[in-house]
């Protein structure tokens, strides 16, 4: 199980297929073309970027189908396009439960977190995810401590994404794993220093929709090959008919533990809830669940598509069996679609990978310079100059641990997405919706997340534990969390509304 | 800070539904530890672990949804139906998976997948799309955010900003 969630923060780790010499040139055109657009796009985002509300939030001002795009190509990450088809297509059916959850994710956040956190961005001036539960609980204390555990996740998100950048960039020019990390990093850091989150929104809806589009296509070309769906099923069947059973190979405990995790755990992922601050309307939250599902739908069509497709053509004998896994998307774009059309996911990948990337600075240089300080007691005096000096330093630390350390890289990948899920889920997901919580219970919880987070993934890290298949860290934190959320709660219940004051207690009640 | 109280809807803390909703969410979660915890015995995790975290995070998510859209003592109102629907087509699909025969080579397809994948890809993973976000965004107005509800809000930003000096909305904080 953390091997699936290190696959769902890694992305394309393992590398990809060699580019063939006659492809290279379109590769390397497209790919320096859509370097061009961002750099573009930067330039006339730092023009706008003029405050720390501009760096951090981008003003308030994002219209709807902006943050819609924008959401999409950060929750999906390179993972969608790689690792995704390439777990597909060694385990089966069963790597979908990953993405199954989609279909009620947005709309329960939509419910739950979206409107209270926008309204609360109308009561008070809100830049981080950390801020919403400093003021939810009355509590610098617990708005420090998800800042922690946000500031930990983020550094291993942003270290698997740098060296999934050093290994696509090295595919596309041949630059070398090392060179393509730094390359990488900087152009992001780059757009991530000079326009803030506005640089990110806007970029974001470039590679978004370019990841959209993309998908689409390559699923079209898979529906062409075989004789569709059911002529690839058809063929599966013949060779492996485990495959296409609904938990493909996977236990039926580990599949529906990913559908837990992913499920419930989408409501603490701050690349994805930091951007409800941003919607210019409230109002506008109308469509938001419906867009970004279809927008999620259309980019993980590449993800069942290709994974189904390459284990078929693997079956009926006109593939060879793949070296990687992760091999499964080059392999059948180079063979399969024109090339224009591999160029694009190729950059896709690359934009993909930028776009989590770039989230995770700006979280990660909200925390150290907004949310620390405020739970310390003290104030940043220049806070955009501070913010774009720790996106730098953030991005270094990562840069480090991604070339340095394969095995670091590895370990902190494993828990990012579970870290934010056990710790933000019960204290910022049901403390919004529930005014008997209180700051003692949202602490403990965010703390038990946390600790158990930490202590169960480096024990299992480092064999002195053995976590059974089907249960995930992950799914035995945030369980954890939520019931020592409550519990607490429940104990400290007279206390619930000291911890409320009287504008977040309408937010609540709207 | 003598804000205008809420209109009749009441308070979250005061629903019923959102009080059982509570519950559900963790009675749910207990049940999700409890599989869990069956398969740290030896042998693994016995059959009815996975019906039962199946089960309980479905009623674990709907409890959310219900959570954050219950408004007062009205409940979910109108949106009692689609989310019964989401809530029905999410565990029709995991008994589905659970239930149905294993695959075999001359599996019948629907839809291009045999059954119980069909049911999983095509029950969970599509057919709450065309419910619940439509659901949302035909009640949005009367059930999630009224104008009434965004101008108090915004009344009452105003008010704290003042009190407390920060810099008006959109500033730098």
């Amino acid at each position: 199980m953390s091997a699936l969630l290190a696959l769902l923060a890694g992305g394309p780790v393992a590398g990809a297929a060699a580019l063939p010499p006659l492809a290279r040139p379109l590769i390397m055109g497209v790919a320096l073309a859509y370097l061009g657009l961002i750099v573009a796009i930067s330039v006339w985002a730092s023009r706008r970027t003029k405050t720390a509300s501009d760096f951090f939030v981008a003003g308030e001002g994002i219209g709807l189908v902006a943050l819609t795009v924008a959401s999409v190509s950060t929750s999906v990450s390179g993972f969608a396009f790689i690792g995704g088809p390439g777990l597909l297509y060694s385990v089966g059916l069963g790597a979908l439960f990953l993405s199954l959850s989609a279909s009620v994710t947005n709309v329960m956040g939509a419910w739950v977190l979206a409107k209270r956190m926008r309204l609360l961005g109308e009561v008070r001036p809100m830049l981080t995810v950390p801020d919403a539960i400093g003021a939810r609980y009355r509590s610098p204390a617990a708005q420090g401590l998800a800042a922690v555990a946000i500031l930990v996740g983020v550094i291993g998100y942003m270290a698997t994404n740098a060296l999934a950048m050093g290994v696509v960039l090295d595919a596309i020019f041949g630059v070398g794993l090392v060179p393509g990390v730094w390359i990488g990093m900087g152009i992001t850091l780059a757009y991530s220093v000079a326009g803030g989150i506005l640089a990110g929104i806007y970029n974001d809806v470039l590679q978004g929709t370019l990841m959209a589009v993309s998908s689409v296509l390559v699923f079209a070309v898979v529906l062409q090959l075989g004789g569709g769906l059911g002529g690839h099923s058809r063929a599966i069947l013949a060779a492996d008919p485990q495959f296409l059973g609904p938990f493909g190979k996977m236990a039926p405990l580990q599949a529906l533990s990913l559908f837990f995790v992913f499920g419930v755990g989408s409501l603490g992922q701050p690349a994805a809830i930091h951007k409800y601050y941003m919607l210019r309307d409230p109002r506008q939250l109308r469509w938001y669940p419906l867009l970004k599902t279809v927008g999620l739908v259309l980019v993980l069509l590449l993800f069942f598509g290709v994974g189904v497709s390459v284990k078929a053509l693997v079956a009926s004998g006109q593939l060879e069996p793949l070296a990687r896994n992760d091999d499964a998307t080059p392999t059948f774009l180079l063979r399969f679609t024109p090339t224009l059309l591999a160029a694009l996911v190729f950059s896709g990948v690359a934009a993909a990978t930028m776009s989590i990337t770039n989230s995770f600075m700006n979280i990660g240089a909200a925390a150290i310079t907004h949310d620390l300080p405020r739970a310390l007691g003290r104030t940043v005096r220049d806070p955009l100059r501070t913010g774009r000096w720790a996106t730098v330093a953030i991005s270094l630390v990562a840069i480090a641990v991604a070339t340095l350390s394969r095995s670091m890289v590895a370990f902190l990948g494993i828990f990012g997405y579970g870290l934010f899920a056990s710790t933000l889920v019960p204290a910022l997901a049901i403390g919004l919706n529930w005014q008997g919580a209180t700051r003692a219970g949202a602490i403990a919880s965010i703390a038990t997340g946390l600790v158990v987070t930490l202590a169960c993934e480096t024990l299992a890290f480092a064999k002195v534990i053995a976590i059974p298949a089907g249960v995930s860290v992950a799914g035995l934190s945030l369980a954890l969390s939520t019931l020592v959320f409550f519990g607490v709660s429940a104990l400290t219940r007279h206390t619930a509304a000291a911890s409320l004051d009287d504008d977040i207690r309408l937010v609540m009640e709207s | 800070m003598g804000l205008t109280p809420a209109p009749d809807r009441g308070t979250t803390a005061a629903s019923p539904v959102a009080a059982g909703a509570r519950v559900a969410i963790v009675a749910a979660t207990a049940c999700n530890l409890v599989a869990y915890a069956s398969a740290f015995v030896p042998g693994g995790a016995p059959r009815w672990a996975a019906w039962l975290f199946a089960m309980s995070t479905v009623a674990l998510m709907t409890a959310i949804i219900v959570l954050g859209a219950a408004r007062g003592r009205g409940g979910i109102g109108p949106l009692a139906v689609p989310v019964a629907i989401m809530a029905t087509l999410l565990a029709g699909g995991f008994a589905a998976a659970l239930a149905l025969p294993p695959v075999t080579a001359d599996s019948p397809l629907w839809l291009g997948l045999p059954p119980a994948a069909a049911a999983v890809i095509y029950g969970i993973g599509l057919l709450p799309i065309l419910v619940l976000p439509v659901a949302y965004a035909r009640t949005f107005d009367a059930l999630t955010l009224t104008d009434d509800d965004l101008a108090r809000v915004r009344e009452a930003g105003a008010r704290h900003r003042a009190a407390r000096g920060d810099a008006p909305r959109g500033g730098d904080a």
